[in-house]
């Protein structure tokens, strides 16, 4: 079963006065375990189809599925939810929050989940510790570089032990040496635990690495590719 | 909740200055406001208590006439019964025969309208405590004929001291007018200016004599042990004698129990004041704080948290805000009102003024724990209210804005 199931998706902005087609049926199957990005210049449509798919934005037409739910239709309340134990995100920006330490900002997604307390605190180490981050574990975002908030971003998208990870720009803020270092991370988890990794980028670095190219053009998927990343 | 609970602490001190700010504001509008309703408490009860320890006591008995029609003919009937009622009565405490009227105050220099109390100085000593207000000469004791005593601001108007004589015209029983002499043995000077310029005190056998009458009594004036027993009271008399009319303080003095229900207007008026100045307040700060936090929120809710979730850390934002300034406004309330509960607020500054109204110069202020319990409770409702519409605007937003730049 595909992680990822678009079917002739569609997101038209203004529909009843100058229509803007952000992204065009589009059909697109990923499936576990990949590392895919997606590609093209700005405005092409990358940003909405990540939106679309980690349902942060609602199809004019067509579907997503994920993991064999259609998430199309589903309530606000209810796509929060689904959200909250089947995707995760990693934003441009890091948002992480900060008046919490990494530690607590990995812990907050589980204790959204309910989790229990003992096993929030094994996983958020284990978490850091794999990102690198076990020295700066009680550091507030603020005194975080911005490839160590990033890493503590992967670090939460992965707390909920999603189905996907969707990192829109993840490398788009940080110098050459903390985007490598970002994406071996995200390299090892998704070879070493079968992470599947959706990115919206036109950072050659991350495009280098990935092992299937979505190009989008006027929000239309033009090409897919698979290489050896 | 104790996730929710941390996050909104420390959103809270995200910006010292701005929440500081609004604290300091909860503060000392909760420290004013309960200053101010203590004083107006104390004012209060300081006047009431006054007026009915002074003047008017718990329960007054007249004629059915008198309090429209106040002619010396309008007398008690009866009061030997009543007398023994009420020595019997376990409800009363001290009572005094009153015989009262109208007439002129005639000096060397000028003539004055007032009101002659003829009292019997024992029993009125152990009834109220006017003659606490005495500041020269005795209390109807001495031995001269026909003494009286008056107030201040009187004897200064008409140029009297003690030992001058003055002259009283008034009617008597049977509606004809008499003059008699007397002499000027005390001087008293009680809260209020007004009644000092209207009232004389005689001996009420003194005044008996002159009115024609000689068991003649025109009001009978008790204290309670209870003042609570007061409205009880009077009806048990109104049911057991006829020919008079038994009122309890706030029937005989309704200008009291308008005082008492204007303090009340006016504890209501400062605490909307106290309270919208705190709604407007929270419903700025924190649609600062979300309008800041736009990213952040959205984020929150693009990685799962519910809006019910995030409508609760906004409340609790504002909830822990408020408690924390209105429960230290209301500490340093406190210990404000109970420093100044023994030492008093001292309106020397306003003297004049306050006599004429008849208020202390040194007020006393008080709060009732029930007092304390009410403003907590309406902080935590306003509160509530006033965060109520930033909530909203913090649930309502959309979770792509955690993918804008910021």
């Amino acid at each position: 079963m595909p992680v990822v199931q678009t079917r002739q998706l569609t997101r038209t902005y203004n529909p009843d006065t100058i229509p803007v087609h952000a992204v065009r049926q589009a059909d697109l199957c990923i499936e576990e375990g990949e590392f895919t990005s997606i590609v093209g210049p700005s405005g092409s449509g990358k940003t909405t189809l990540l939106n679309l798919i980690g349902g942060l934005d609602r199809p004019t037409s067509g579907s997503v599925h994920i993991n064999g739910t259609d998430i199309t239709g589903m309530s606000d309340s209810k796509l929060i939810d689904f959200r909250l134990w089947h995707i995760g995100f990693v934003f441009q920006h890091y948002n992480l929050i900060p008046v919490f330490s990494a530690r607590e900002n990995v812990a907050f997604i589980m204790l959204l989940q309910n989790r229990d307390k003992d096993e929030i605190a094994r996983r958020t180490d284990e978490l850091l510790d794999e990102v690198g981050l076990e020295k700066r574990k009680d550091t507030r975002p603020a005194q975080l570089s911005g490839g160590e908030q990033q890493r503590v971003a992967v670090a939460r998208a992965l707390a909920c032990e999603p189905k996907i990870i969707l990192a829109d720009e993840p490398t788009a803020n940080l110098d050459t040496t903390a985007a490598m270092n970002l994406l071996d991370i995200m390299t090892r988890m998704n070879r070493e635990k079968k992470v599947t990794f959706l990115f919206s980028t036109h950072d050659q670095r991350v495009i280098d690495r990935a092992r299937r190219v979505v190009r989008m053009l006027d929000g239309a998927i033009v090409e897919d590719s698979c290489h050896e990343g | 909740m104790l996730t929710l609970l941390t996050l909104s602490w420390r959103n809270i001190w995200r910006h010292p200055g701005r929440s500081g700010a609004l604290l300091a504001a909860i503060i000392a509008g909760l420290w004013a406001g309960c200053l101010t309703v203590g004083a107006m408490n104390g004012m209060l009860k300081q006047r009431l208590d006054y007026l009915i320890n002074n003047e008017i006591t718990h329960v007054q008995i007249h004629h059915p006439q008198f309090s429209r029609d106040p002619y010396p003919r309008h007398a008690i009937s009866g009061g030997d019964q009543i007398k023994s009622w009420l020595e019997q009565d376990q409800r009363v405490g001290n009572f005094s025969f009153r015989t009262l009227t109208d007439g002129m105050l005639q000096s060397a220099i000028k003539t004055s309208g007032v009101r002659i109390r003829g009292i019997d100085p024992p029993s009125e000593t152990r009834t109220t405590r006017f003659h606490e207000h005495l500041i020269a000469g005795d209390y109807l004791e001495a031995q001269v004929r026909n003494p009286l005593i008056m107030g201040q601001s009187l004897a200064q108007s008409h140029n009297l001291d003690i030992g001058h004589r003055i002259v009283l015209v008034f009617e008597t029983l049977d509606s004809e007018l008499t003059a008699a002499a007397f002499n000027l043995v005390g001087i008293f000077s009680s809260a209020s200016e007004h009644y000092d310029n209207a009232n004389v005190f005689v001996r009420a056998d003194d005044l008996k004599g002159l009115l024609g009458g000689e068991a003649i009594v025109h009001e009978i004036a008790m204290m309670l042990h209870d003042a609570d027993q007061a409205a009880t009271v009077a009806a048990d008399l109104n049911a057991e004698f006829t020919g008079i009319i038994a009122q309890p303080w706030h029937e005989l003095s309704p200008e009291l129990q308008t005082l008492v229900d204007y303090g009340q207007v006016m504890l209501l008026i400062i605490t909307i004041v106290i309270m919208l100045a705190l709604a407007f307040g929270i419903i700025n700060t924190m649609l600062m704080a979300i309008f800041e936090r736009l990213h952040e929120i959205g984020m929150l809710i693009s990685v799962g948290m519910s809006r019910v979730r995030v409508l609760a850390m906004i409340l609790l934002e504002s909830l822990i805000l408020t408690l924390v300034g209105a429960l230290t406004g209301m500490i340093l309330a406190a210990v404000t009102v109970t420093w100044l509960k023994e030492r008093g607020i001292n309106l020397e500054l306003f003297a004049s003024g306050l006599a004429e109204i008849g208020y202390d110069t040194i007020i006393y202020p008080f709060l009732q724990p029930g007092e304390f319990v009410l403003i907590v409770f309406v902080v935590i409702v306003v509160t509530l209210l006033a965060s109520t519409y930033p909530a909203i605007k913090a649930i309502r937003i959309d979770p792509l804005e955690a993918t804008k730049g910021k």
